[in-house]
């Protein structure tokens, strides 16, 4: 048997994937190629010790398990948990829902009228520190932003500290692990809230 | 039948934010043990993890479910990873290394009620010496290995995270094997 051929089969029997009657025949080889011997001797300790060493459990203690998924939940787009309250509600109350369905229509021009108006605007009281590049404001990071910090129609992106509340007005928010806000983080769909509005109005007004 | 992910994957479509929840509970820690192995650096593995859910959370729609859930988050996960490792520029593994002690095994490694001075020093030293042998593969064979050793995959199953013909994830097992083997050679 050919070297080459065998160092092709060692590693396919390390997949398990060799024949059973070429598995004999490797085993001959190997009792009389010295080097070859050697070479499958190696590579059955790295598979050893790739297997043993790549999975260690302690890589992530529980509190860090359950801070990484508090991060990644909290960062649900409002928007769709919003809707779904709506539709439970919807099926809650048949009666309205002719009323709602007005009102879905009404919400389609408010969306768009809302969506005319997407210029970004920030306010806050320390805006020096900030990186803007398109629609997306960046606390970068280990800078520290003294107050609060307010970002209309764009997508803010915090690696760094905010001592103070965050608010999002019609945009995203993304925090990196290094984030640090001390305050409160608000995430505000204006289009929605104003067709929330309008349509607890049209029920009052039907109501009465 | 339909598996228990698909299943939470369509609740999670309708809205049902526990259902994404446990999405997130099955496969958070799994992702994070990959691409922790692929970047070694926790703050970057992070990240992903969010960004891996992010997308997932937003494409829910257009997921297939004649694919496997875990096929299709592994492969949203490796994809950021390899983007990452890409993106790094050839000084960063060095400057990694200098900066990022904590993500340097060992001392992280080790349950803390065994962290003595001791089993500290030895594991730390097997450990860095895989953790260059892994380092220093290239992306895509260290995307396969991490795969194979970690997730304990079978070569049909990287090959659809990957998407590439399973004698394309057999060829890049056998050569990355062999890198590591001589990586290794003097320590085995
Ligand atoms: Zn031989």
């Amino acid at each position: 048997m050919n070297c080459n051929v065998a160092i092709v089969w060692m590693h396919d029997y390390l997949d398990s994937e060799l024949p059973r009657d070429d598995v004999l025949q490797l085993k001959n080889h190997l009792l009389s190629c010295t080097a070859c011997r050697v070479r499958y001797e190696q590579l059955e300790r790295t598979e050893a010790l790739m297997r043993s060493k790549m999975d260690s459990p302690a890589i992530m203690d529980s509190e860090q398990s359950a801070r990484l998924t508090q991060r990644i939940v909290s960062q649900f787009p409002a928007k769709r948990r919003r809707a779904t309250g709506w539709t439970r509600w919807i099926r809650k109350h048949p009666a309205v829902s002719v009323a709602a369905l007005f009102a879905i229509v009404m919400f389609s021009s408010f969306v768009t009228m809302w969506q005319q108006d997407t210029q970004l605007s920030i306010s806050g009281a320390d805006l020096a520190q900030l990186v803007i590049d398109g629609d997306t404001v960046t606390v970068p990071e280990g800078v520290h932003i003294q107050g609060d910090l307010t970002i209309e129609n764009g997508k803010a992106n915090v690696l760094g500290d905010v001592e103070g509340n965050v608010t999002v007005i019609d945009g995203q928010l993304y925090q990196a692990s290094t984030a640090h806000i001390s305050g409160q983080v608000k995430k505000i769909d204006q289009a929605l809230d104003w067709f929330w509005y309008k349509v607890t109005q049209s029920i009052s007004s039907l109501a009465y | 039948m339909k598996s228990l992910e698909a299943r939470l994957a369509r609740l999670a479509l309708k809205g049902d934010q526990s259902a994404f929840a446990e999405l997130v509970g099955l496969y958070q820690d799994k992702l994070y043990h990959m691409a922790y192995r692929m970047l070694y650096n926790r703050q970057e593995a992070e990240d992903v993890v969010q960004d891996t859910f992010l997308r997932v959370y937003k494409n829910l729609e257009r997921y297939d479910d004649s694919l496997k859930f875990s096929t299709w988050i592994y492969r949203i996960a490796t994809n950021l990873c390899i983007d990452r490792l890409r993106k790094r520029k050839p000084s960063y593994s060095l400057d990694a290394e200098s900066n990022d002690h904590e993500g340097l095994d060992g001392y992280s490694m080790i349950p803390s009620d065994n962290r003595t001075p001791e089993s500290e020093l030895l594991l730390s030293e097997t450990q860095h010496i895989i953790h260059q042998a892994i380092e220093t593969l290239p992306a895509k064979y260290k995307s396969v290995m991490v795969l194979r050793y970690l997730q304990d995959m079978s070569l049909q199953e990287i090959g659809d995270v990957l998407e590439v013909p399973v004698t394309t994830v057999k060829t890049r097992v056998h050569r990355g094997r062999e890198f590591l083997r001589k990586k290794l050679e003097h320590k085995l």
